[in-house]
C-alpha cells in the first residue's frame, strides 16, 4: 500500500513536471515575442521595437530558455523579486507570476478566486450524488418495468444533449425570460460577505443545472452495479434469512454497489475543482474558469499558464486520491 | 430471384435433394455465413431510431456538402451588401420589418430571417455553419482515430518498455482537460496570427490539430485492452511463426479484427468534437474568425437580442442539438448492435 502510493506519487510528480515545462515551452515559444502583450497593454498599442526590448530583456526572455525555466522553479519554492520595465514586483512563494493586466502577483488572485469555483464544485457534485444514486437504485430495483425503461431512455436523451446548451437554456429561460424569485440573480457572492441565504441563491441555478446534467451518469452506474450486485448469493441468502427488504437493498446491495460509483464521483469533483468554464461563464459566477477566459481575452499570459497549471495539478491529485480510496473501500482490489 | 437459383445450383443437386426450390433459398441465406458487421448492420436496420437519426445526420451531411447549392436555391449567401439595408441601426440593430421576423412576417428572400446588427443572411450562416461543423468534427476524429490505433496497436502488442511509455504518455494526456488546453492555445494563436489573411483557415487547423492531440487517448486505451487479449489468439501466433514481419501482423491480421472498437470510438468521439466546437466559439476561443454555429449562439444570447429576438438564438442551437443527439443516439445503437451480448 504504502509503496504503491510513494509510486504514484513519483509518477504524479514527473507528469505534473512534465505539464509545466509544456506550457512554459508553449508560452515562450509560441507567441510571435512573449512580452508583446505586455508591452502592447503598457503602451496603449504603441508597442516600438525598442521597448519591446526593453520588456524582454527585464522579464528575461533574452536568456536562455532553461535558466528561466529554473528560475520560474525555484519561485515555487522561495521568493523572488520580478522586474517589468522599470518596475519591481515583489513575488512571494509559490510565485507563480505577476499578471500583465493587474500587476498583482497571480497566486494570490487565484486564491481569491478559489472559494467560487469550490462552491460551484461542491454543490454540482452533492447534487450529482442526491439525484442520481436514489434513482439508480429504484430503477434497478423495477427493472424492465415501464417506469424504468422510460427512465433509462429519458436520461440517455437528457445526457446526448450538449451540456453548456442545457445550461445556457435553463440561465437565459430562468433568469431572463421567467425572472424566478430569489434565484434569478446568479452569481458569486461570497458567504462571508452577503451571508449564506445570498451566496445559495446565487449559485442555486447552476447547480441544478450541473445535478440534473450530470446525474445521468450516476443513475446509469448505480442503476447498472446495484443490478448486478442484487443477482449476488450472498442477496439471495439475505432474503432467506427473512431480513426486511430495506436492510437487503440498502446495507448489502448498495454498499457493493457504491465502490465503483465512489471512484468516478472522485474523478468528476476533481474536474470540476479544475475549472467549470462553462458553468462559469454562463451563470456569470467568478471562479477560476470566469477568470482564465478573461485572461485569454486579455491575453494575460502568466494567468493562463497559472490556471493550466492548477488545473493539471487538480487532477493529478484527484486521480491518486481516488485510486487510494478505492483500494480501501474494496479489499478485493489489490495494488501492485 | 426464383429463376437465378434455378440455375446451376438445382441441377447440381437434382439426384440429392428432390424440388426444394423456395425454401431452399431462403435456407441457404439463412445458414450462408453472415460477418459480424452484416448481423450488426442487420440489427441497426432494425432499431427504429437508429434509422431516424441515421436520417437526420444524413439530412445535416446533405446540408454541409450542398451548403453552396442550397443556398443560392434559395437565392442566398452569406456575403451581405450593406448592413444598415437589413438592420435598424435604430432599434438596436434589429433586422428591419422587411426583412423578417421579429419584427415582421417570414419572407422569401431570407427564410430563416437575416442577423441582427451585421445582417447576414440567416439560412446561409447556418449552412455554412454546418459544413463548418461537420468538417472540422470528422477531420479531427479521424486524425484522433489513426493517432489512438497506432499508439493502441504498438503499446499492446509490443508490450514491455514501449507499452509502459505510450501508457504514461495516455495517462498524462488524460489529466490534462482539453477545454483548458484549448484555452491555453488560444491566446498564443491569437497573437501569432491576428493579422495572417488566412485567420479563419488557421484558427480552424488549430482547433482540429487541438482536438485530435486530446482525443486520441480513449480510443488507444480501447486498442490498446483489444490488441492484448488477441495478440495471444493462435491466429497471431501462426503468423509469427510462420515469420510474418510485425507491421504486416499488425496491419493484416489485427487490425480487421479491431473494426468493432474503431467504430465505436469514433461514435463517441463525433458528437463530442460537433458540441466542443460550437462550444469553443461559444466561448469566444475557437472559430471566432469566420463562420460557426457556437458564434451565432453568442450572438444570440446578447440579452437584447434574445429578448427580441429569439428565434435567432434558436436556429443554430437546434441544429447543433439535433446533430449532436442523433449522433449520440445512433453511435449507442451501432454499440447495440455490435456487442454480440445484447440481444434484441
Amino acid at each position: 500500500m504504502f509503496a504503491y502510493v510513494v509510486k504514484r506519487l513519483i509518477s504524479g510528480v514527473l507528469v505534473v513536471t512534465l505539464v509545466s515545462m509544456a506550457i512554459f515551452l508553449l508560452f515562450w515559444f509560441g507567441p510571435s515575442s512573449p512580452a508583446q502583450p505586455i508591452c502592447d497593454r503598457e503602451t496603449q498599442n504603441r508597442c516600438t521595437a525598442a521597448k519591446l526590448d526593453i520588456y524582454e530583456k527585464t522579464l528575461g526572455y533574452k536568456n536562455p530558455v532553461y535558466e528561466e525555466y529554473g528560475k520560474y522553479v525555484k519561485g515555487i519554492f522561495v521568493d523572488r523579486t520580478l522586474t517589468i520595465a522599470s518596475n519591481d514586483y515583489e513575488c512571494s512563494a509559490p510565485c507563480m507570476g505577476v499578471s500583465f493586466r493587474t500587476k498583482q502577483p497571480v497566486k494570490e488572485e487565484l486564491v481569491s478566486r478559489i472559494p467560487a469555483t469550490f462552491s460551484i464544485a461542491i454543490g454540482g457534485a452533492f447534487l450529482y450524488l442526491l439525484f442520481g444514486v436514489p434513482i439508480g437504485v429504484a430503477a434497478a430495483r423495477r427493472r424492465g418495468s415501464v417506469a424504468d425503461k422510460a427512465l433509462v431512455s429519458s436520461f440517455l436523451f437528457i445526457s446526448s444533449v450538449p451540456y453548456y446548451l442545457f445550461a445556457l437554456l435553463t440561465w437565459l429561460y430562468l433568469t431572463i425570460t421567467f425572472e424566478v424569485p430569489f434565484f434569478s440573480d446568479t452569481g458569486y457572492f461570497p458567504i462571508t460577505q452577503d451571508g449564506p441565504f445570498k451566496w445559495f441563491s446565487g449559485l442555486f441555478l447552476a447547480w441544478v443545472a450541473l445535478g440534473i446534467f450530470g446525474c445521468t451518469q450516476y443513475t446509469r452506474f448505480t442503476r447498472g452495479a446495484m443490478v448486478e450486485a442484487l443477482s449476488e448469493d450472498y442477496i439471495r441468502t439475505a432474503k432467506a434469512k427473512g431480513l426486511p427488504t430495506r436492510t437487503i437493498v440498502y446495507k448489502h446491495g448498495l454498499r457493493a454497489a457504491l465502490v465503483p460509483v465512489v471512484t468516478i464521483f472522485g474523478i468528476d469533483f476533481g474536474t470540476l475543482l479544475a475549472g467549470t468554464i462553462f458553468t462559469e461563464r454562463i451563470f456569470e459566477i467568478q471562479g477560476i474558469g470566469w477568470w482564465s477566459l478573461e485572461a485569454v481575452q486579455g491575453r494575460d499570459l502568466p494567468v493562463v499558464q497559472a490556471t493550466a497549471l492548477f488545473s493539471a495539478v487538480v487532477l493529478i491529485i484527484s486521480n491518486l486520491l481516488v485510486d487510494v480510496v478505492y483500494s480501501v473501500l474494496d479489499p478485493r482490489v489489490r495494488l501492485s | 430471384m426464383s429463376a437465378d437459383t434455378a440455375g446451376p445450383e438445382t441441377l447440381g443437386s437434382l439426384s440429392s435433394e428432390p424440388e426444394q426450390q423456395d425454401p431452399n433459398s431462403q435456407q441457404a441465406k439463412e445458414i450462408s455465413g453472415k460477418s459480424p458487421m452484416r448481423i450488426a448492420l442487420g440489427r441497426l436496420a432494425k432499431d427504429k431510431i437508429a434509422v431516424v437519426c441515421a436520417v437526420v445526420v444524413l439530412f445535416f451531411i446533405i446540408c454541409a456538402v450542398f451548403a453552396g447549392p442550397i443556398s443560392s436555391a434559395f437565392g442566398v449567401s452569406l456575403e451581405t451588401p450593406l448592413a444598415s439595408e437589413r438592420v435598424d441601426g435604430l432599434n438596436q440593430g434589429l433586422p428591419l420589418p422587411e426583412m423578417g421576423p421579429p419584427n415582421g412576417p417570414f419572407t422569401m428572400e431570407h427564410p430563416m430571417g437575416v442577423a441582427p446588427r451585421t445582417g447576414e443572411d440567416n439560412l446561409a450562416y447556418w449552412l455554412y455553419g454546418c459544413r463548418v461543423s461537420l468538417t472540422i468534427a470528422t477531420t479531427a476524429t479521424i486524425f484522433a482515430s489513426l493517432v489512438g490505433v497506432i499508439v493502441g496497436l504498438l503499446s499492446g502488442f509490443l508490450g514491455g518498455a514501449v507499452d509502459k511509455v505510450l501508457s504514461f504518455f495516455i495517462d498524462m494526456f488524460l489529466t490534462i482537460p482539453f477545454l483548458l488546453a484549448a484555452l491555453t492555445i488560444a491566446p498564443i494563436i491569437n497573437d501569432r496570427f491576428n493579422l495572417s489573411e488566412n485567420y479563419s483557415t488557421i484558427q480552424k487547423t488549430a482547433l482540429i490539430v487541438v482536438l485530435s492531440i486530446f482525443g486520441w487517448m480513449g480510443t488507444a486505451r480501447l486498442i490498446r485492452g483489444e490488441v492484448l487479449a488477441l495478440r495471444e489468439r493462435e491466429f497471431v501466433q501462426a503468423a509469427r511463426v510462420m515469420g510474418m514481419p510485425t507491421a504486416r501482423i499488425l496491419f493484416k491480421e489485427l487490425l480487421p479484427n479491431l473494426a468493432a472498437p474503431i467504430i465505436i470510438s469514433i461514435s463517441l468521439m463525433l458528437p463530442t468534437f460537433v458540441a466542443l466546437e460550437a462550444g469553443l466559439a461559444f466561448l469566444g476561443i475557437g472559430v471566432t474568425d469566420g463562420v460557426s454555429w457556437g458564434q451565432m449562439i453568442l450572438k444570440g444570447t446578447n440579452l437584447t437580442f434574445f429578448r427580441e429576438y429569439p428565434q435567432y438564438l434558436w436556429q443554430p442551437l437546434l441544429g447543433i442539438v439535433a446533430l449532436v443527439l442523433s449522433l449520440n443516439l445512433l453511435g449507442d445503437a451501432v454499440r447495440d448492435a455490435l456487442d454480440p451480448k445484447t440481444r434484441r
